[in-house]
């Protein structure tokens, strides 16, 4: 199994950077969550070859109400190996996975002020084609305040307001069964005060205190075109 | 009390602006006072009485104003240096927002949009104080601001009291008419009350003429009074009213995203928005409802009537006012980078009553209070920063149904060698096409920016 993912780069320490996942949980803010297979919206595991190029669909991972972006580059490869600067300190983004690394996921909740897909409408958007905000193609953008973020190069800001990078999502692919799943997420002090901010609007979304549920061992992918009632191509 | 500098620091210049960089602006105007003494400044003497507040933990910080600057920097300055004690002063002790309040007047959002947004939850999100208090007087040589509450003493203070109106030069002399149109025909560009009037007259609007003025100078939000015609007129339309938005404008253009504004007049409102430029005000008849400009009378039947906009009056109560050749709207005296009363590190002014020729708009004074909260955070451990320029994200809702919306993203240069702001950076865009995508992101533009203010 190919389980490519995020490790955190504590200042100086080499060590530390090739430790293990559950280590670096406790060193260095990450956590690693029981992983979840990524499936169509019936349930049916999702095959690479079905992921779409043309928009993100969205998943909720590790729990009911964090959305998450999983993004296909196409033909556009993924850079690997970058030193990222995030809300909450340092850390090094090994790329996509996948055949030609071309899957990817990050936290659908904007760094700068917090907008994130939801029923109604959604202001953060895949703009695979490019858009009049993106400055190019195969971009995350977010219509709210014009913060753009570069999904092949681990979601890092290349335009806007937003100063920190989307969260990452660690993915892992089988190449014998071309599927895959989300096991790890960085940032979860940044995803609680998501909560502490929304938690009015999610508590009336997923029944009080639902958004906190885990996912479980399967989380559907959903097109952000289905997803979203709205989304404003800005 | 009058104006005489406009060749000076013609602000209007600066702010023409038509998708391109623009020139012009506060060029060799920024001379003023220098290296002047800390003076008592305010009237007020100290009551004696101290406010009561716990005793500081750190260098205590007050913030006076809990519109966006005080709310951005009250948070922010904490967040960047733990060790602030912050005390964010208030008078009011009910939120409500001007920025997007023009899109309740077409009922595109409700009122809790603005108001459901509390200045207690802010402090406690944030690990501040929110004190419920008035200023009446501020002695800088011993560092304490007077309030109707008692007084505060601090080591930094920020006073973000925003703007106050200025009838003078719209030709209103007389304090009673200046009281009367004050009541009556609010502008509603500066408080809650004055939006709740405007709300109900285009709600009971029968039909007939609605003037919405235009001033010079830089008033708060160029966009302002265009977008609101245009969602008054929305309004107008979706209620069947057989009535007109006339738009009297000082300036001879549109002041900002004019490609945008012109299209939604002539596309949308034909029959609804006429729009006459320069035609300043010289005077108001309150009893007679007319309106005169320099040629011409206009009258209607009700109004919003903008006059021109100047630094608050707390100001220059204070004694903070720059002299009349750095600011012509009787801003404060600052600092053009780091925003300290001149000769005085421990006073800064920011948000609209400054003399910057910024777009005074929120998200100008939310990104400046990004900016402040770090030159605060680096001056209290007796440090420096570089200066960073705000940045102007403006959406205008110009069309209420569907909603669609045009919008600038704007920066500002600043020349050293003349030490002044001179004009838009090379990054400023405008997006003039309107849409409904942008329609969407205006509001989620206002969500957000009461998240950064409100919320940890």
């Amino acid at each position: 199994m190919d389980r490519r993912g995020f490790v955190k780069v504590c200042a100086g320490s080499a060590a530390l950077a090739l430790a293990n996942w559950d280590q670096l949980a406790l060193a260095a803010g990450f956590e690693s969550f029981p992983p979840a297979k990524l499936t169509n919206k019936i349930g049916i595991p999702l095959k690479g070859a079905e992921i779409p190029v043309g928009e993100a669909l969205v998943f909720s991972y590790p729990v009911a109400g964090v959305p998450c972006f999983l993004i296909n580059l196409g033909q556009r490869p993924s850079q690997s190996d970058l030193a990222m600067k995030g809300e909450d300190g340092d850390y090094t983004w090994k790329g996509g996975v996948g055949p030609k690394g071309q899957f990817v996921a990050f936290v659908a909740i904007c760094t700068h002020q917090m907008s994130y897909p939801q029923p109604e409408v959604t202001y953060m958007r895949y703009a695979a084609e490019g858009s009049q905000i993106a400055g190019g193609p195969g971009k995350i953008v977010c219509c709210a305040h014009a913060s753009v973020f570069d999904p092949a190069a681990g979601a890092k800001v290349v335009g806007g307001p937003a100063t920190a990078p989307l969260l990452p999502v660690r993915l892992s692919y089988d190449p014998v069964s071309d599927e895959l799943s989300a096991d790890g997420i960085l940032g979860m002090a940044y995803i609680k005060r998501f909560f502490k901010t929304f938690k009015g609007d999610l508590n009336a979304r997923f029944g009080p205190g639902g958004y906190r549920q885990d996912v479980g061992n399967k989380t559907a992918c959903i097109p952000l075109s289905q997803y979203s009632g709205i989304v404003p191509a800005c | 009390m009058s104006e005489n500098s406009e060749n000076c620091n013609s602000r209007r210049n600066f702010l023409k602006m038509g998708g391109a960089m623009l020139a012009a602006g506060t060029a060799g105007c920024a001379t003023g006072v220098t290296g002047s003494a800390v003076a008592s400044g305010g009237p007020a003497v100290a009551t004696g009485m101290m406010a009561a507040l716990p005793k500081a933990k750190g260098p205590r910080l007050v913030v006076v104003g809990g519109g966006t600057s005080g709310l951005t920097i009250a948070k922010y300055a904490k967040k960047e240096y733990p060790n602030f004690d912050v005390v964010l002063v208030e008078k009011r002790d009910m939120y409500s927002s001007c920025f997007s309040s023009n899109m309740w007047y077409a009922g595109v959002i409700n009122l809790e949009f603005l108001a459901d947004h509390s200045f207690m939850d802010a402090a406690v999100n944030n690990n501040y104080i929110y004190f419920n208090a008035t200023v009446t007087g501020l002695d800088r040589a011993s560092r304490t601001l007077v309030t109707n509450e008692g007084d505060i003493k601090y080591d930094f203070l920020v006073l973000a009291p925003g703007i106050s109106y200025d009838y003078d030069k719209i030709g209103v002399k007389d304090v009673g008419v200046m009281t009367a149109l004050r009541q009556t025909y609010p502008g509603g560009f500066i408080s809650p009350t004055e939006h709740v009037t405007i709300h109900r007259k285009v709600q009971e609007f029968e039909g007939g003429v609605f003037v919405q003025t235009v001033p010079s100078g830089n008033y708060r939000c160029l966009p302002g009074p265009y977008e609101r015609a245009c969602l008054v007129a929305s309004a107008f339309k979706k209620n069947k009213v057989k009535g007109k938005v006339l738009v009297l404008d000082a300036n001879p253009e549109i002041t900002i995203k004019k490609e945008g504004f012109h299209a939604a007049f002539n596309e949308l409102f034909k029959d609804y928005i006429e729009w006459m430029p320069s035609k300043a005000v010289t005077g108001v008849d309150v009893e007679k409802r007319i309106i005169k400009t320099e040629f011409d009378e206009y009258k209607f039947d009700d109004a919003a009537i903008y006059a021109n906009v100047r630094g608050s009056t707390l100001i220059e109560q204070l004694g903070l006012m720059a002299p009349a050749g750095k600011s012509n709207q009787k801003e404060a005296n600052v600092d053009t980078r780091f925003m300290n009363i001149i000769g005085d590190p421990h006073v800064y002014v920011t948000g609209d009553s400054r003399p910057h020729p910024y777009s005074k708009s929120a998200n100008t004074s939310n990104t400046e209070g990004h900016y402040m909260a770090k030159v605060l955070a680096a001056r209290a451990q007796g440090k420096e920063i570089a200066w960073v320029s705000p940045r102007t994200i403006c959406y205008s809702m110009v069309n209420g149904f569907p909603m669609e919306a045009i919008s600038v993203d704007a920066g500002y240069d600043y020349d050293a060698a003349k030490d002044a702001i001179t004009g838009f950076s090379k990054d400023t865009k405008t997006f003039e096409n309107r849409d409904t995508a942008k329609g969407q992101a205006t509001l989620e533009w206002a969500r957000g920016m009461y998240r950064d203010m409100f919320n940890a």
